[in-house]
Protein backbone atom coordinates (compact mmCIF):
# COMPACT_ATOMS: atom_id res chain seq x y z
CA UNK A 1 0.00 0.00 0.00
CA UNK A 2 2.97 2.12 1.26
CA UNK A 3 4.66 1.50 -2.39
CA UNK A 4 1.82 1.99 -4.44
CA UNK A 5 0.86 5.61 -2.71
CA UNK A 6 4.63 6.73 -3.35
CA UNK A 7 4.54 5.36 -6.79
CA UNK A 8 1.36 7.92 -7.78
CA UNK A 9 3.09 10.04 -6.00
CA UNK A 10 6.30 10.06 -8.08
CA UNK A 11 3.83 9.91 -10.84
CA UNK A 12 1.95 12.95 -9.82
CA UNK A 13 4.67 15.08 -9.22
CA UNK A 14 6.59 14.22 -12.20
CA UNK A 15 3.61 14.71 -14.73
CA UNK A 16 3.25 18.32 -12.81
CA UNK A 17 6.18 19.55 -13.20
CA UNK A 18 6.58 18.26 -16.72
CA UNK A 19 3.45 20.06 -17.85
CA UNK A 20 4.30 22.73 -15.62
CA UNK A 21 7.46 23.84 -17.74
CA UNK A 22 5.92 23.20 -21.16
CA UNK A 23 3.37 25.45 -20.17
CA UNK A 24 6.18 27.67 -19.38
CA UNK A 25 7.71 27.46 -22.39
CA UNK A 26 4.69 27.36 -24.61
CA UNK A 27 3.78 31.00 -23.25
CA UNK A 28 7.58 32.48 -23.45
CA UNK A 29 7.57 31.32 -27.22
CA UNK A 30 3.76 31.88 -28.13
CA UNK A 31 4.33 35.76 -29.53
CA UNK A 32 7.52 34.20 -32.11
CA UNK A 33 5.24 31.36 -33.16
CA UNK A 34 2.34 34.39 -33.58
CA UNK A 35 4.52 36.29 -35.61
CA UNK A 36 5.67 33.17 -37.79
CA UNK A 37 1.54 32.35 -38.04
CA UNK A 38 1.35 36.08 -38.96
CA UNK A 39 4.15 36.11 -41.98
CA UNK A 40 2.82 32.98 -42.96
CA UNK A 41 -0.81 34.74 -43.59
CA UNK A 42 0.90 37.44 -45.61
CA UNK A 43 3.03 35.29 -47.81
CA UNK A 44 -0.06 33.75 -48.70
CA UNK A 45 -1.87 36.57 -49.37
CA UNK A 46 0.74 38.43 -51.75
CA UNK A 47 1.10 35.47 -53.45
CA UNK A 48 -2.58 35.17 -54.30
CA UNK A 49 -2.40 38.69 -55.33
CA UNK A 50 0.34 37.95 -57.00
CA UNK A 51 2.06 41.15 -55.63
CA UNK A 52 5.93 40.58 -56.45
CA UNK A 53 8.16 39.55 -53.99
CA UNK A 54 10.80 36.71 -53.88
CA UNK A 55 11.69 33.76 -51.75
CA UNK A 56 14.41 35.36 -50.19
CA UNK A 57 12.40 38.48 -48.65
CA UNK A 58 13.10 38.28 -45.07
CA UNK A 59 10.16 38.48 -42.69
CA UNK A 60 10.42 42.15 -42.47
CA UNK A 61 10.79 43.04 -45.88
CA UNK A 62 7.39 41.06 -46.97
CA UNK A 63 5.28 42.71 -43.84
CA UNK A 64 6.77 45.59 -45.36
CA UNK A 65 5.36 44.86 -49.36
CA UNK A 66 2.19 43.98 -47.15
CA UNK A 67 1.78 47.25 -45.43
CA UNK A 68 2.56 49.34 -48.61
CA UNK A 69 0.52 47.57 -50.74
CA UNK A 70 -2.44 45.88 -49.00
CA UNK A 71 -5.61 47.68 -47.25
CA UNK A 72 -7.59 45.41 -44.66
CA UNK A 73 -11.18 46.43 -44.74
CA UNK A 74 -14.22 44.84 -42.99
CA UNK A 75 -16.67 44.26 -44.66
CA UNK A 76 -19.45 43.12 -43.00
CA UNK A 77 -18.18 40.13 -40.59
CA UNK A 78 -15.40 39.24 -42.70
CA UNK A 79 -12.52 40.66 -43.88
CA UNK A 80 -10.70 41.54 -47.57
CA UNK A 81 -7.49 42.41 -48.79
CA UNK A 82 -7.35 44.92 -51.38
CA UNK A 83 -4.23 45.25 -53.55
CA UNK A 84 -3.78 49.14 -54.66
CA UNK A 85 -0.60 51.01 -55.20
CA UNK A 86 -0.18 53.85 -53.30
CA UNK A 87 -0.99 56.11 -55.83
CA UNK A 88 -4.11 54.99 -57.17
CA UNK A 89 -6.31 53.70 -54.16
CA UNK A 90 -9.71 54.76 -55.98
CA UNK A 91 -9.04 51.68 -58.59
CA UNK A 92 -7.73 48.68 -56.85
CA UNK A 93 -6.15 46.44 -58.92
CA UNK A 94 -7.16 42.97 -57.00
CA UNK A 95 -9.14 41.81 -53.83
CA UNK A 96 -8.29 38.64 -51.66
CA UNK A 97 -10.63 37.14 -49.44
CA UNK A 98 -9.86 34.25 -47.15
CA UNK A 99 -11.74 30.49 -46.98
CA UNK A 100 -11.57 28.20 -44.02
CA UNK A 101 -13.59 25.40 -43.50
CA UNK A 102 -13.34 21.42 -42.76
CA UNK A 103 -11.23 19.24 -44.95
CA UNK A 104 -11.18 15.60 -45.31
CA UNK A 105 -9.18 15.09 -42.43
CA UNK A 106 -8.36 18.60 -40.79
CA UNK A 107 -9.31 22.52 -41.36
CA UNK A 108 -8.41 23.70 -44.84
CA UNK A 109 -7.45 27.94 -44.79
CA UNK A 110 -6.58 29.78 -47.22
CA UNK A 111 -6.67 33.09 -49.35
CA UNK A 112 -9.22 33.57 -53.16
CA UNK A 113 -7.84 36.97 -54.97
CA UNK A 114 -10.48 38.34 -57.59
CA UNK A 115 -9.04 40.59 -60.24
CA UNK A 116 -10.33 44.24 -60.11
CA UNK A 117 -13.76 42.95 -62.09
CA UNK A 118 -14.57 41.25 -58.82
CA UNK A 119 -15.33 38.29 -60.65
CA UNK A 120 -11.85 36.70 -62.44
CA UNK A 121 -9.89 34.83 -60.30
CA UNK A 122 -6.42 36.09 -60.24
CA UNK A 123 -4.81 33.57 -57.47
CA UNK A 124 -5.81 30.61 -54.82
CA UNK A 125 -3.40 29.77 -51.97
CA UNK A 126 -3.70 27.58 -49.34
CA UNK A 127 -2.08 28.16 -45.82
CA UNK A 128 -3.12 25.27 -44.28
CA UNK A 129 -4.37 22.17 -45.02
CA UNK A 130 -4.02 18.36 -43.80
CA UNK A 131 -5.34 16.45 -46.64
CA UNK A 132 -3.71 13.12 -47.51
CA UNK A 133 -0.55 13.79 -49.25
CA UNK A 134 -0.21 12.63 -52.70
CA UNK A 135 -4.01 12.60 -53.25
CA UNK A 136 -5.83 15.47 -51.55
CA UNK A 137 -2.87 17.20 -50.48
CA UNK A 138 -2.34 18.21 -54.37
CA UNK A 139 -4.78 20.75 -53.67
CA UNK A 140 -1.65 22.91 -52.68
CA UNK A 141 0.21 22.00 -55.67
CA UNK A 142 1.10 24.51 -58.07
CA UNK A 143 -0.85 23.07 -61.09
CA UNK A 144 -3.80 22.50 -59.01
CA UNK A 145 -4.10 26.12 -58.02
CA UNK A 146 -3.15 27.34 -61.43
CA UNK A 147 -6.07 25.75 -62.94
CA UNK A 148 -7.95 28.42 -60.62
CA UNK A 149 -6.08 31.63 -62.21
CA UNK A 150 -8.49 33.63 -64.90
CA UNK A 151 -11.54 30.93 -64.18
CA UNK A 152 -14.99 33.01 -63.16
CA UNK A 153 -16.70 32.86 -59.76
CA UNK A 154 -19.75 32.90 -61.61
CA UNK A 155 -21.23 30.22 -64.13
CA UNK A 156 -22.75 31.20 -67.72
CA UNK A 157 -26.04 31.93 -65.82
CA UNK A 158 -24.59 34.07 -63.74
CA UNK A 159 -25.00 31.82 -60.44
CA UNK A 160 -22.37 32.07 -58.19
CA UNK A 161 -19.94 29.27 -56.86
CA UNK A 162 -16.70 26.85 -58.64
CA UNK A 163 -17.41 23.70 -59.91
CA UNK A 164 -14.53 21.50 -59.67
CA UNK A 165 -14.80 18.38 -61.73
CA UNK A 166 -18.26 19.22 -62.95
CA UNK A 167 -19.11 20.18 -66.73
CA UNK A 168 -16.85 22.45 -68.02
CA UNK A 169 -17.14 25.95 -67.98
CA UNK A 170 -15.88 29.29 -67.40
CA UNK A 171 -15.75 28.77 -63.15
CA UNK A 172 -15.10 25.06 -63.72
CA UNK A 173 -11.45 23.51 -62.77
CA UNK A 174 -10.71 19.77 -63.07
CA UNK A 175 -10.56 17.52 -59.67
CA UNK A 176 -7.88 15.44 -58.42
CA UNK A 177 -8.47 11.61 -59.22
CA UNK A 178 -8.45 9.95 -56.04
CA UNK A 179 -9.43 12.75 -54.00
CA UNK A 180 -13.21 13.30 -54.65
CA UNK A 181 -13.93 13.93 -50.99
CA UNK A 182 -10.84 16.39 -50.54
CA UNK A 183 -12.41 17.87 -53.70
CA UNK A 184 -15.87 18.27 -52.93
CA UNK A 185 -15.25 19.89 -49.25
CA UNK A 186 -12.48 22.65 -51.04
CA UNK A 187 -15.84 23.49 -53.54
CA UNK A 188 -18.24 23.39 -50.65
CA UNK A 189 -16.07 25.90 -49.05
CA UNK A 190 -15.32 28.37 -51.73
CA UNK A 191 -18.39 28.03 -52.45
CA UNK A 192 -19.52 29.44 -49.48
CA UNK A 193 -16.84 32.00 -49.39
CA UNK A 194 -17.98 33.24 -52.98
CA UNK A 195 -21.21 33.31 -51.95
CA UNK A 196 -21.16 35.36 -49.32
CA UNK A 197 -18.91 37.69 -51.11
CA UNK A 198 -21.23 38.30 -54.19
CA UNK A 199 -24.10 38.74 -51.49
CA UNK A 200 -22.32 41.38 -49.75
CA UNK A 201 -21.41 43.33 -52.79
CA UNK A 202 -25.46 43.01 -54.24
CA UNK A 203 -25.96 44.77 -50.50
CA UNK A 204 -23.53 47.58 -51.34
CA UNK A 205 -25.03 47.96 -54.84
CA UNK B 1 29.06 3.80 -23.42
CA UNK B 2 32.61 6.06 -24.52
CA UNK B 3 32.51 8.48 -27.16
CA UNK B 4 34.34 5.97 -29.53
CA UNK B 5 31.88 3.67 -28.62
CA UNK B 6 28.57 5.51 -29.65
CA UNK B 7 30.37 7.35 -32.66
CA UNK B 8 32.35 4.35 -34.08
CA UNK B 9 32.12 0.78 -32.68
CA UNK B 10 28.51 0.57 -31.97
CA UNK B 11 26.74 3.62 -34.13
CA UNK B 12 23.18 3.92 -33.10
CA UNK B 13 22.49 4.11 -37.03
CA UNK B 14 24.77 2.51 -38.84
CA UNK B 15 25.66 -0.76 -36.65
CA UNK B 16 22.71 -1.08 -34.07
CA UNK B 17 20.50 0.17 -37.01
CA UNK B 18 18.00 2.60 -35.26
CA UNK B 19 15.96 5.61 -35.74
CA UNK B 20 16.29 4.79 -39.31
CA UNK B 21 12.52 6.15 -40.02
CA UNK B 22 13.75 9.70 -39.29
CA UNK B 23 17.53 9.35 -40.82
CA UNK B 24 15.97 8.79 -44.15
CA UNK B 25 12.81 11.26 -44.27
CA UNK B 26 15.09 14.59 -43.17
CA UNK B 27 18.25 13.88 -44.76
CA UNK B 28 17.27 15.74 -48.70
CA UNK B 29 19.16 18.45 -47.37
CA UNK B 30 22.55 18.92 -45.06
CA UNK B 31 21.18 21.94 -43.38
CA UNK B 32 18.02 19.79 -41.90
CA UNK B 33 19.84 16.97 -40.95
CA UNK B 34 22.37 18.91 -38.97
CA UNK B 35 19.45 20.45 -37.06
CA UNK B 36 17.54 17.19 -36.62
CA UNK B 37 20.69 15.38 -35.27
CA UNK B 38 21.23 18.23 -33.38
CA UNK B 39 17.66 17.90 -32.08
CA UNK B 40 18.37 14.25 -31.16
CA UNK B 41 22.24 14.83 -29.26
CA UNK B 42 19.72 17.83 -26.84
CA UNK B 43 17.17 15.31 -26.13
CA UNK B 44 19.32 12.23 -25.64
CA UNK B 45 21.81 13.95 -23.28
CA UNK B 46 18.87 15.80 -21.63
CA UNK B 47 16.77 12.59 -21.18
CA UNK B 48 19.30 10.49 -19.97
CA UNK B 49 20.82 12.94 -17.66
CA UNK B 50 17.27 12.98 -15.50
CA UNK B 51 16.77 9.67 -15.89
CA UNK B 52 19.69 8.85 -13.90
CA UNK B 53 19.37 11.88 -11.63
CA UNK B 54 16.13 10.22 -10.49
CA UNK B 55 16.82 6.31 -10.82
CA UNK B 56 16.75 5.81 -7.28
CA UNK B 57 13.80 7.39 -6.63
CA UNK B 58 11.87 5.80 -9.91
CA UNK B 59 9.48 3.24 -8.75
CA UNK B 60 10.34 0.22 -11.08
CA UNK B 61 6.59 -0.42 -12.08
CA UNK B 62 6.85 3.00 -14.11
CA UNK B 63 9.65 3.06 -15.16
CA UNK B 64 9.02 3.10 -18.68
CA UNK B 65 6.36 6.17 -18.43
CA UNK B 66 8.42 8.02 -16.46
CA UNK B 67 11.67 7.40 -18.85
CA UNK B 68 8.69 8.63 -21.72
CA UNK B 69 7.31 11.22 -19.73
CA UNK B 70 11.05 13.32 -19.32
CA UNK B 71 11.90 12.26 -23.23
CA UNK B 72 8.81 14.32 -24.52
CA UNK B 73 9.73 17.40 -22.29
CA UNK B 74 12.16 17.35 -23.78
CA UNK B 75 11.43 16.99 -27.57
CA UNK B 76 9.22 19.03 -27.09
CA UNK B 77 10.93 22.15 -25.55
CA UNK B 78 13.39 21.47 -28.33
CA UNK B 79 10.12 21.51 -30.92
CA UNK B 80 8.61 24.96 -29.32
CA UNK B 81 11.92 26.89 -29.73
CA UNK B 82 12.12 25.14 -33.14
CA UNK B 83 8.50 26.58 -34.08
CA UNK B 84 9.40 30.44 -32.65
CA UNK B 85 13.38 30.78 -33.66
CA UNK B 86 13.32 29.04 -36.88
CA UNK B 87 10.53 28.46 -38.28
CA UNK B 88 11.55 27.60 -42.02
CA UNK B 89 13.57 24.57 -40.40
CA UNK B 90 10.21 23.53 -38.33
CA UNK B 91 8.28 22.99 -41.40
CA UNK B 92 10.88 21.46 -43.42
CA UNK B 93 11.71 18.71 -40.81
CA UNK B 94 7.61 18.47 -40.44
CA UNK B 95 6.59 15.72 -37.64
CA UNK B 96 10.27 14.41 -37.41
CA UNK B 97 10.95 16.26 -34.44
CA UNK B 98 7.92 15.61 -32.64
CA UNK B 99 9.06 11.90 -33.43
CA UNK B 100 12.25 12.02 -31.63
CA UNK B 101 9.85 10.28 -28.66
CA UNK B 102 9.38 7.56 -31.06
CA UNK B 103 12.96 7.22 -31.56
CA UNK B 104 14.43 3.46 -30.22
CA UNK B 105 18.06 5.52 -29.59
CA UNK B 106 16.77 7.90 -27.25
CA UNK B 107 14.60 5.66 -25.12
CA UNK B 108 17.10 2.76 -25.72
CA UNK B 109 19.85 4.02 -23.40
CA UNK B 110 17.56 5.75 -20.82
CA UNK B 111 16.35 2.45 -20.12
CA UNK B 112 19.68 0.50 -20.77
CA UNK B 113 22.14 2.47 -19.31
CA UNK B 114 21.04 5.76 -17.53
CA UNK B 115 18.56 4.12 -15.36
CA UNK B 116 21.63 2.01 -13.72
CA UNK B 117 24.39 4.63 -14.08
CA UNK B 118 25.51 7.97 -12.89
CA UNK B 119 24.58 11.30 -14.30
CA UNK B 120 27.95 12.12 -16.01
CA UNK B 121 28.53 8.35 -17.40
CA UNK B 122 25.08 8.81 -18.85
CA UNK B 123 25.66 12.30 -19.99
CA UNK B 124 29.08 11.02 -21.96
CA UNK B 125 26.74 8.09 -23.02
CA UNK B 126 23.66 10.33 -24.35
CA UNK B 127 26.11 12.50 -26.23
CA UNK B 128 28.09 9.54 -27.76
CA UNK B 129 24.82 7.66 -29.06
CA UNK B 130 23.72 11.34 -29.96
CA UNK B 131 26.59 12.04 -31.99
CA UNK B 132 26.77 9.33 -33.74
CA UNK B 133 23.21 9.55 -35.06
CA UNK B 134 23.90 13.23 -36.37
CA UNK B 135 27.43 12.09 -37.35
CA UNK B 136 25.45 9.21 -39.85
CA UNK B 137 22.87 12.27 -40.44
CA UNK B 138 25.53 14.24 -41.76
CA UNK B 139 27.05 11.73 -44.18
CA UNK B 140 23.79 10.47 -45.88
CA UNK B 141 22.74 14.60 -45.68
CA UNK B 142 25.59 15.89 -47.33
CA UNK B 143 25.33 13.11 -50.13
CA UNK B 144 22.04 12.99 -50.92
CA UNK B 145 21.88 17.12 -51.04
CA UNK B 146 25.34 17.05 -53.03
CA UNK B 147 24.41 14.89 -55.60
CA UNK B 148 21.09 15.45 -55.73
CA UNK B 149 20.90 19.07 -56.10
CA UNK B 150 24.62 19.87 -56.41
CA UNK B 151 24.33 22.09 -53.68
CA UNK B 152 25.90 22.19 -50.01
CA UNK B 153 23.87 24.21 -47.52
CA UNK B 154 21.72 26.03 -50.49
CA UNK B 155 25.25 27.29 -52.54
CA UNK B 156 26.11 25.39 -55.66
CA UNK B 157 29.17 23.68 -55.44
CA UNK B 158 29.08 21.13 -58.52
CA UNK B 159 28.79 23.67 -61.17
CA UNK B 160 25.37 22.96 -63.86
CA UNK B 161 27.13 23.02 -66.92
CA UNK B 162 29.35 19.73 -65.83
CA UNK B 163 26.70 17.85 -63.31
CA UNK B 164 23.52 17.19 -63.98
CA UNK B 165 22.12 16.71 -60.21
CA UNK B 166 20.58 13.04 -60.23
CA UNK B 167 17.00 14.24 -59.05
CA UNK B 168 16.51 10.32 -57.66
CA UNK B 169 18.89 10.89 -54.46
CA UNK B 170 16.66 13.78 -52.84
CA UNK B 171 13.65 11.22 -53.37
CA UNK B 172 13.05 8.00 -50.99
CA UNK B 173 15.13 5.74 -52.87
CA UNK B 174 17.96 8.12 -53.01
CA UNK B 175 17.42 7.53 -49.24
CA UNK B 176 17.90 4.31 -48.58
CA UNK B 177 20.69 3.56 -50.90
CA UNK B 178 22.96 5.88 -49.37
CA UNK B 179 21.54 4.57 -45.92
CA UNK B 180 22.21 1.00 -46.93
CA UNK B 181 26.46 2.62 -48.05
CA UNK B 182 26.81 3.84 -45.26
CA UNK B 183 26.27 1.11 -42.93
CA UNK B 184 28.18 -1.31 -45.50
CA UNK B 185 31.10 1.33 -44.94
CA UNK B 186 30.64 1.51 -41.46
CA UNK B 187 30.48 -2.98 -41.19
CA UNK B 188 33.14 -3.21 -43.55
CA UNK B 189 35.67 -0.69 -41.97
CA UNK B 190 34.91 -0.92 -38.76
CA UNK B 191 36.17 -5.04 -38.78
CA UNK B 192 34.41 -7.87 -36.69
CA UNK B 193 34.13 -6.54 -33.18
CA UNK B 194 32.27 -9.42 -31.91
CA UNK B 195 34.87 -12.50 -32.21
CA UNK B 196 37.51 -9.95 -30.51
CA UNK B 197 35.13 -9.85 -27.71
CA UNK B 198 34.18 -13.37 -27.08
CA UNK B 199 37.84 -14.10 -26.77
Amino acid sequence: MKGSLYTIGYAGVLGTLCALLLTGVASFTAPYKANNARVEEVLSILTALGIPHTPDDSAARLLEIFDASVRETQRGDSTIYIYASPDDEESPQAVAMRFAGPGLWGPIEGFLALEADRRTIRGLTFSRQEETPGLGGEIGASWFRDQFVGKTIVDRAAEPGISIGGEKGPNAVDAITGATMTCDKLEAILDGVIGKFVEERHEEQ
Amino acid sequence: MTLKDGVWTVNPLAIQILGICSALAVTSRLESSLVMGAALIFVCVGSNLFVSLLRKYTPHRIRMIAEVAIIATFVILFDQFLKAFYWDMSKQLGPYVGLIITNCIVMGRAEAFALQNPPLLSIVDGLANGLGYAGGLAIIGLVRELLGTGKIFGHTVLLEQWYTPNQLMILAPGAFFTLGVVIAVFNALRGPQDEEENK
